[in-house]
This record gives structure tokens, C-alpha cells and sequence, in this order.
């Protein structure tokens, strides 16, 4: 069976108001012992994972350029070793546009890093500001130049949209440069505010106001439109990609696919079953370099979970629930109001629909 | 009650000198103490207590009487009680019944019971308020029972005390000279050695006859778990011994009674009560409404009494809600709870009733708001229910030629062009208030659809207003206005007028379409569409987005007369979900779900149930006539 790797790198230059990642700033002095430990956990993991096919791995975070080429280089030569991988095998890194240049990005494709994920967010400075992202609009457009110059041929930007003080129009500037730079993939995100950070407290204060529900869809809709128009294929609800180019890690997740996440707070799943890695990046190495694996829950899903997820996954990824599986008197209104189509014998969700998934899953699922 | 009866059961030793020899009933009085709310009755109570030695000092502690948790955080006095004290005065030992009557609007009857059980009333006015309200009511109340009136003042003690003012106002009212009103502290215990003396030498004995058959008045009666119905009794005429069979003669219902006593103050036996004295029976019987206040007891078969005693009305409810669970599943519960109170409360009524929005419950029927709040905390607090209450109604009266149908629900008032004419209760309130506010006040009842009847000065500074006001508009926040307008310095007292016509409409609250039931009100067709614009207004805040655009209209009969819209919620989806996400996020969704299960569905509209809750909230106080 094919199965994603998933590997996650917690340091990060500063955290974002808005992160509720796991992820931290100032622990840059553990990196090497971090890798050591990423090293040690695959191959303790690996033997478990020897009848299925590796055809993606992904390396996320936090900012996973914050390592060195050298250690990811190590990384990725003991994913190939300890585990059986696709020579086709997509590979990606996320980036910070300052974290990298052309020597970095160059490196970085020579390791076999092929799949370039950077974190735009936005062109508009006063959003990225607001967002409490260090990097300006310049530095996007020449991480991606730069990319290029490396030979990139495979590269996301990922956009956050809905921050405090962003208009419509801001969104249309920030969505035109972005077709402008022409990037394979494009990622972009209703600014959600979870209560644990600390934008989230700001909210919960009073000193910010949350997002407007309104304004966000508003601002879906027009993604929907210019990135339609500009080629890109509209695959899950918050992700577009010229053909061909969707993200075959991801998709493992919407299709429930296995996948073995390695690194500080992952998760793994395979068989109904879904653990995770303890989260502090200190008691994960204690416990990996003590040779042991570093999990720190589980669950099982019940049928009745795996087929929650199964809804609202296919939903997701605009395959639809198939016809049958819905009572026709549960789907009816939702065709009738056109948040619903039928393709194929599949009950799929329109722009519209996409943006009331919650609703759609409840309805069908429950 | 539970107390002093357990006391009573277990035979243990009177606290209090109480002398098991008759009393001669020129030796007894009977009397109460009436006043304002907080004018400092229970106090004066604890002095009197401790001045006559009927509770000695280590159990004495504040407002003794005051029994129930809920009347001494409230400072009020539900339960009318009844103590019996002995006091020597030039030499001779008599015999004190001080009978506490309640102290507010909502339990004018149960006072007047009391009252009845008296020959003498001590009317107490605190000396930094003066004459209020409910002094005037029970001035009035006693002086038509033809009870002797001891005007006393109160707080004598007090910084701000305007002693002779007070005694200037309280001596015109009475009709006595100013020399004639004592000055007492219930704090300090100076002057209620006077005021005692001056009880014994005013109140008329009880007049009575002890050869005559027994005739005994309830002027309460309470319910307790070990003992069942305890009555508390004024003996008129006749002796009532301690276990007799005896008969209610407004009821008919008769009853083995199991043992007479007096409070002295706690719960003690005696072998009979005679005529002119004041006690309790244990009656008995296991169901409160069977011993209706007012009624007259008598001796069953033999030597019965041919008239009762005079004054006996059933209960009657004016102001009306629905009490709903806010669990459906607790219906059964509230029904068992109601059962419960209803045990201990002769005035509560209640039926059961459907509401398409609310479920399955009970339109209740009160006095008025403050017993209405009493029965809400208790059952909320003493069997652990979790309520929804629609707005407080009064009973309108629908005429249809001969026809008179008794509404106690706005919802099922027939619609428009079906009647001849509807009727409301009218009430008679007194307002006293410094001068300086009668603008207020008269803007305030007018916009009540009141009508001036009369006013008088007290004094150059207070004002006495009496306005003929639709008890409706007095239940909808009067109080609340009444005291914000007058800096809480006006008192308020009203007494039912009966009913009269009046253009009254029902204006009717429809989601997307559909009537909510719980939010129809019966309102004066000039304030209808007001009315109608407020709820709709409120509503829209309260209603949460859903799928589609949802209108909140307010009608009367077809006329549509105040519209809002919620607009459909356009976005309900989580932004991201990664391999990490999907527990988190499919346990998001369960959460949703849980809380969709707890909606309530007015067609097809969801409604949680808080917004119902608000939505009937209205900013109302129960303390008409209380201070604030």
C-alpha cells in the first residue's frame, strides 16, 4: 500500500501571533541533536513500515530550512535506505522566503527536496504585519526567483487570508501577485483564530476583532474565481494546482491513506489506528535517544468515527460521498440549493458548499 | 416548621416561661406588628423576644422568626407566625400572641387573615423613610379589620432619624396626637418596654365565648414532611382541645387533629387553645389545600358551629408564566416539584400545557411577581431544576356574547373579529414619593395607560398618588422604572379593581414564517407595534445564522407590523486539515453536533435554547413594594 512520511522540524525564527503550531523559537541550539534523533526514530520505525511504498514524504514544521542542507541531505538518504521508496517519489520542504537563497535552494534540490512549499501568506505588508510575519512582499517575489534559478519546477505558495485589516481589495492585489509569480500550487487560508495563541487572546480581550465570517467568504469566492481563471484546478478547499500538480502527500491524508509522521507532536495513522509523537521537542529526544519510540497517545477509530472522516475528507477533496451512501431526503435540500451537485453518482460540493462544509457534513453524516 | 414540630414530637423542653395554666382572657392580647418592607419589624420582634425571655440568650439570634433560608436573605416574611410571649405588667402575667403577617402586595389576603386574628396592630415607620406604600395599605387593612392601632417609629437610633417629622406624619394618619406615637429602636431595645405597656393598656382583650361552639380561624398553614398540615389557628369561640375530630367549614373536609400547641417560641404541645387564645393544630391531614387560610374550624358531629368566621376567599393567581424544563426530560421532575411546593403554597396554581417551541410544561398562576421569583428559586434551588420562564401575564377575560373565556396564556387569545371585547384586570396604586418626583411618576403612569385618581401631600416634600393602572403594565417593569425614576425613593402598594374592557391585541412573534408561541403577548393595540419592533429587535441579536436568510416578524392577526432579517451564514468550514488536523477536527465537528441536538426547531428554524431564555427575559423586578 502507498504511505506519506510525514517529518516534522519545531524551530521556527519567531513564532506568528496566529500559530498554534508546534513549533518554537530559540531552540536552535538542539537542531543537530534534533536530526540525530529524526535519524535514530525512522530507523526504529522503519521495520514497521517495510510492506508499504513511500511515495511521498514531507517535511514541515516550523520552519524545516532553519536545518542545514547537509542534515536534510542525511534525512532523506535514510528515508530511501530504511524504507522502500519510490524513485518518483514526491518530496517537499516548507520555506520561509528568508530563510533561503539560490545557494540554499540549490542544495536543497541536489538533496532531493524537489517540491518547494513557501509561506507567502501575503503581498500586502500591512496584512503581514498584522499577521506578525517578519519577511516583506520582496522577499517572496525573489525566494521564488531564486527558486527558479535552482530549477524548481514544483512550488506552492501558501496565502492566509481574513487577517485583522485586510480588505477585499488587498486580497485581489495579494491573489494577482501571486498568478503573476506563477507558482504550480497555491494554498490559501481563511485566517482561523484558535484560542491558545496569542492572537486568540487578543480576540477573546476585545483588542482585536475576529475575522469577518462575511468578508472571508467574500474572499474565497474571489480566489475561486482568479485562480480558476488563471488555470489552477480548485482540489480541496483550501488548495489549487495547474494539472498535475497536486500535493500527492496530502492527498494521502484526504484519501486516508497511511502515513508515518516522524519528529516532535506528528501524527501517524494506518489501520484505524492514529497516534502521535509526544510535542516538546526535549522529552521527544529524551525518549528517542533512550532508543525508545517517542508516542505519546493513540486512538482507535470507531466505524462510526472513520466514517465521520471518510464525509467530510471526501468532501474536502471535491470526490464527493457517493449517492448511495446518503438518504436522498438528506441531500434533497442541499441540491435544491445548490450547495450540492451530483457528479457521477457522487454528491459533491459546490463553491458555495465549500464554504458551508460543516453543515454539508453534518447533514450527510449524521 | 420542621423544627419546632420535631420539637414538639420529641417532647423536648420549652425553651420558653410558657405556663401550662388558662389564661384569663382579659389577661391576653393579640396583636401584630404591621409595616413597610425594611422598616425594621423583625427586629423589634428579636427585642421583644428577648424582653419577655421566650428565647434565652445563647439561642437567640437574628430575625428568630424568620425561619426559611429564603425569607432572611429576601427580608421578608413569607409565613405569617405566630409567638406566644409573657410579659408582667403591674404585677400581673399576661399573655403576648404577636402574630407576624407578611410584608408585601403579593400577600394582601394572607395580611388580612392575620389581621383578623388580632385585636391590636403596632404600626411601625422606620424614622429616616417615613410613611410608604404598604403603611398606608396596612394602616388601611387594619384599621377596616377594627383593630386598635399602636403607632410607633422606628430606628430611632439611626444617624438620619427625622424622629419628629415621622411622628407628625404618623399622627395625622392614625387620627392621634403626636404625643401619642412612641419612639422606639428594634437596634438598641429603647422604648419597647413602653411600647409593650402601651400594647397591654390599648388592645382590647379578646372578646369570645368559651361556652359557645368551637369556632377557630386559619390564618395560615404550613406543610411539614413528619407532621403533614399544620394550621395556624385563632380561637374565637369554644375550646379546641388537642386531638378532637374537626371539621373546615368552607371545605367540609374533616380531620382527626393530633395535637394543639403554641410557639413559645419553638413548637410546644398544650391539652387545648381556648377562646381568644392563638396556637397551632397538627391537623392531621397530608394535603394543604384541604386547610384553606381564612376557613373556621370546628368541632365535627356534635356541637358544631353554625356560621363561620367572616372573611374566607379561595387563592386566586393574578399574574401567570410558563415554566418550562430547560432539559425536556426533566418534565416529570417539575411536575413531582410543583406537586411538592404546591404542598406548602394553597396560592400556587398550575396546568400542565404544550408550547410548539418549548416542550412540554406547566402555565403557572401566582399572586404576583414576587411570589412568582419565590417559586422559580425554589424550584431551581431546592430541587435542582434548570427553568425556562415565559414573560408574566395577567388573566384576561374574553367576552363573546354571553360567553366569558378565562385566557391565562397570550397564545391561545382567539384572534381578532371572533370576540365582543376583552377584559384586563384593573388595579387601584398608591405611590408615596418625595414631591420633587411626581413628573416623573406622572410621565411614568401615564405611558401606562394610567388613570389619575387623587393625590394628597403628607408634607411639603411627600406626596401620597393614588392611579388607576391595568395591572398588565404594572407586572412589565413598573417597579424597576418606578424606583430608577425616583432614585428608589418611591414606595408603590396597588389593590385589584376588577376587570374592565380594554383594546387590547395579540401581537404574535413569527421565524421564517412561523408563531412562536412562548414570545405571543396580549398588549394595548397603541403600543402593539412597539412591542412588536422591540422583540423583533431583540430577537435578531439572539437568532444564530443558519443556512438560509431567516425572517423575524412580529403581527397582529395578518398585519405584519415590525420585520428583521438574519441573513444565511455563508461560511461554516474549517480552513485546514492535515495529517496532524483530523482527530482534532472530526472531534470539532461531534462538538457541533452536540450542540445542534440541543437546539431547539421552531419550523425550520434552530433556536438554542439561550436565545429563548433572553429573548423572554424581561428586565423586570419582583420587589414592587420593596425597597431597593
Amino acid at each position: 500500500m502507498t504511505a506519506g512520511v510525514y517529518v516534522h522540524v519545531p524551530f521556527c525564527l519567531t513564532r506568528c501571533g496566529y500559530c498554534d503550531f508546534n513549533a518554537y523559537a530559540g531552540l536552535d541550539h538542539l537542531a543537530s541533536r534534533y536530526v540525530a534523533a529524526l535519524l535514530r526514530e525512522a530507523e526504529l520505525a522503519a521495520p514497521g513500515w517495510a510492506e508499504e511504498e513511500v511515495v511521498s514524504v514531507f517535511l514541515g514544521g516550523g520552519t524545516p530550512t532553519t536545518l542545514e542542507v547537509a542534515d536534510l541531505k542525511a534525512l532523506l538518504a535514510r528515508m530511501r535506505d530504511g524504507f522502500s521508496m519510490d524513485a518518483g517519489a514526491e518530496v517537499t520542504i516548507e520555506a520561509n522566503p528568508d530563510t533561503v537563497d539560490r545557494a540554499k535552494l540549490t542544495g536543497l534540490l541536489e538533496a532531493g527536496y524537489t517540491r518547494l512549499s513557501m509561506g507567502a501568506q501575503s503581498f500586502d505588508r500591512a496584512v503581514l504585519a498584522s499577521l506578525e510575519r517578519l519577511h516583506d512582499p520582496e522577499s517572496v517575489r525573489r525566494a521564488m526567483r531564486d527558486a527558479r534559478a535552482a530549477g524548481y519546477a514544483n512550488v506552492n505558495l501558501d496565502l492566509i487570508y481574513g487577517a485583522n485589516g485586510e480588505e477585499l481589495e488587498s486580497w485581489d492585489g495579494t491573489l494577482r501577485e501571486t498568478i503573476d509569480l506563477g507558482p504550480e500550487h497555491v494554498s490559501a487560508y481563511a485566517l482561523t483564530i484558535e484560542p491558545s495563541t496569542p492572537l486568540g487572546r487578543k480576540v477573546q480581550h476585545g483588542a482585536v476583532p475576529p475575522p469577518d465570517p462575511d468578508l472571508q467568504a467574500d474572499m474565497f469566492e474571489l480566489a475561486c474565481s482568479l485562480l480558476g481563471d488563471a488555470g489552477y484546478h480548485h482540489y480541496e478547499v483550501s488548495n489549487w494546482a495547474k494539472p498535475g500538480f497536486a500535493c500527492v502527500h496530502n492527498l494521502g491524508y484526504w484519501e486516508r491513506r497511511p502515513y508515518l509522521g516522524l519528529g516532535a507532536g506528528a501524527h501517524s495513522y494506518r489501520d484505524e489506528r492514529r497516534w502521535w509523537n509526544v510535542r516538546p521537542p526535549e522529552e521527544y529526544l529524551t525518549l528517542v535517544e533512550s532508543g525508545r519510540l517517542p508516542v505519546g497517545g493513540e486512538e482507535h477509530l470507531e466505524p462510526s468515527d472513520a466514517y465521520l472522516e471518510e464525509v467530510f475528507l471526501r468532501l474536502r477533496i471535491l470526490e464527493g460521498v457517493p449517492s448511495s451512501w446518503v438518504e436522498p431526503e438528506k441531500a434533497a435540500p442541499f441540491l435544491e440549493s445548490g450547495l450540492l451537485r451530483e457528479d457521477d453518482g457522487a454528491l459533491v460540493p459546490t463553491e458555495r458548499g465549500m464554504l458551508l462544509l460543516n453543515e454539508l457534513v453534518l447533514a450527510l453524516a449524521g | 416548621m420542621r423544627a419546632r414540630a420535631q420539637t414538639a414530637l420529641e417532647g423536648g423542653p420549652s425553651t420558653g416561661p410558657y405556663h401550662d395554666a388558662v389564661t384569663d382572657p382579659s389577661r391576653i392580647r393579640n396583636f401584630c406588628i404591621v409595616a413597610h418592607i425594611d422598616h425594621g419589624k423583625s427586629t423589634l420582634a428579636d427585642r421583644l423576644l428577648e424582653l419577655t425571655h421566650a428565647v434565652a440568650d445563647r439561642d437567640m439570634r437574628e430575625q428568630y422568626l424568620d425561619k426559611m433560608d429564603l425569607e432572611r436573605e429576601r427580608g421578608i416574611t413569607i409565613k405569617a407566625q405566630a409567638v406566644r410571649l409573657t410579659y408582667v405588667s403591674g404585677g400581673t402575667e399576661h399573655q403576648l400572641n404577636l402574630i407576624d403577617t407578611p410584608g408585601h402586595v403579593d400577600f394582601t389576603y394572607e395580611v388580612s387573615r392575620s389581621l383578623a386574628a388580632c385585636e391590636g396592630a403596632v404600626l411601625l415607620v422606620d424614622a429616616a423613610q417615613g410613611i410608604e406604600a404598604q403603611t398606608l395599605a396596612n394602616f388601611h387593612l387594619a384599621r377596616d379589620a377594627g383593630l386598635t392601632i399602636v403607632p410607633a417609629i422606628n430606628k430611632i437610633d439611626l444617624p438620619n432619624a427625622d424622629v419628629e417629622e415621622t411622628r407628625r406624619e404618623l399622627a395625622a394618619l392614625v387620627g392621634c396626637a403626636p404625643e401619642d406615637v412612641l419612639a422606639v429602636s428594634g437596634k438598641t431595645g429603647e422604648g419597647v418596654t413602653e411600647l409593650l405597656e402601651r400594647v397591654i393598656a390599648l388592645v382590647h382583650p379578646p372578646s369570645g365565648e368559651r361556652n359557645a361552639p368551637l369556632r377557630a380561624l386559619i390564618f395560615d398553614s404550613s406543610f411539614d414532611a413528619y407532621r403533614g398540615v399544620i394550621a395556624y389557628v385563632r380561637v374565637f369561640d369554644g375550646v379546641l382541645p388537642s386531638s378532637a375530630k374537626v371539621r373546615y367549614m368552607a371545605t367540609g373536609q374533616e380531620s382527626e387533629a393530633e395535637e394543639a400547641g403554641v410557639f413559645a417560641p419553638e413548637a410546644t404541645p398544650v391539652p387545648k387553645l381556648e377562646a381568644g387564645e392563638v396556637g397551632y393544630l397538627v391537623t392531621g391531614l397530608k394535603d394543604v389545600h384541604q386547610v384553606t387560610v381564612g376557613d373556621t374550624i370546628t368541632h365535627a358531629g356534635k356541637d358544631q358551629a353554625v356560621e363561620p368566621l367572616p372573611g374566607y376567599r379561595e387563592p386566586l393567581p393574578m399574574v401567570w408564566s410558563g415554566l418550562y424544563p430547560a432539559e425536556g426530560g426533566d418534565y416529570s421532575e417539575l411536575r413531582e416539584a410543583l406537586d411538592r411546593l404546591k404542598l406548602n403554597d394553597a396560592a400556587l396554581a398550575f396546568e400542565p400545557e404544550t408550547s410548539l417551541a418549548l416542550g412540554f410544561g406547566f402555565r403557572c398562576g401566582f399572586l404576583g411577581l414576587l411570589h412568582m421569583d419565590i417559586v422559580k428559586e425554589r424550584l431551581e434551588r431546592e430541587f435542582g431544576l434548570e427553568l425556562i420562564a415565559t414573560a408574566p401575564n395577567v388573566e384576561f377575560h374574553v367576552i363573546r356574547g354571553d360567553e366569558a373565556i378565562v385566557v391565562h396564556n397570550p397564545s391561545e387569545m382567539p384572534q381578532p373579529g371572533t370576540y365582543d371585547r376583552v377584559e384586563e384586570p384593573m388595579v387601584l396604586s398608591t405611590v408615596i414619593t418625595p414631591s420633587e418626583y411626581l413628573g416623573p411618576i406622572f410621565e411614568l403612569c401615564q405611558s401606562r395607560r394610567g388613570e389619575l385618581i387623587d393625590m394628597s401631600y403628607l408634607s411639603p416634600e411627600r406626596a401620597e398618588v393614588h392611579y388607576k393602572l391595568p395591572l398588565a403594565e404594572i407586572i412589565f417593569d413598573f417597579f424597576d422604572q418606578l424606583k430608577s425614576k425616583t432614585r428608589g425613593y418611591a414606595s408603590l402598594d396597588y389593590e385589584p379593581l376588577g376587570y374592565e374592557p380594554s383594546d387590547l391585541v395579540r401581537v404574535d412573534v413569527l421565524l421564517h414564517g412561523e408563531q412562536v408561541d412562548a414570545f405571543s403577548s396580549v398588549v394595548h393595540r397603541a403600543k402593539a407595534p412597539v412591542y412588536g419592533r422591540q422583540m423583533v429587535e431583540r430577537l435578531k441579536e439572539l437568532i444564530p445564522r443558519q443556512m438560509f436568510d431567516v425572517a423575524i416578524q412580529a403581527s397582529i392577526g395578518s398585519r405584519i407590523v415590525a420585520r428583521e432579517t438574519v441573513k444565511a451564514k455563508r461560511k461554516d468550514v474549517l480552513a485546514k486539515c492535515y495529517g496532524g488536523d483530523i482527530t482534532r477536527k472530526r472531534k470539532l465537528l461531534e462538538e457541533q453536533k452536540k450542540g445542534k441536538a440541543r437546539l431547539r426547531r421552531v419550523g425550520r428554524v434552530d433556536v438554542p435554547q439561550e436565545a429563548f431564555i433572553a429573548a423572554l427575559r424581561v428586565d423586570n423586578s419582583s420587589k414592587a413594594g420593596t425597597r431597593p
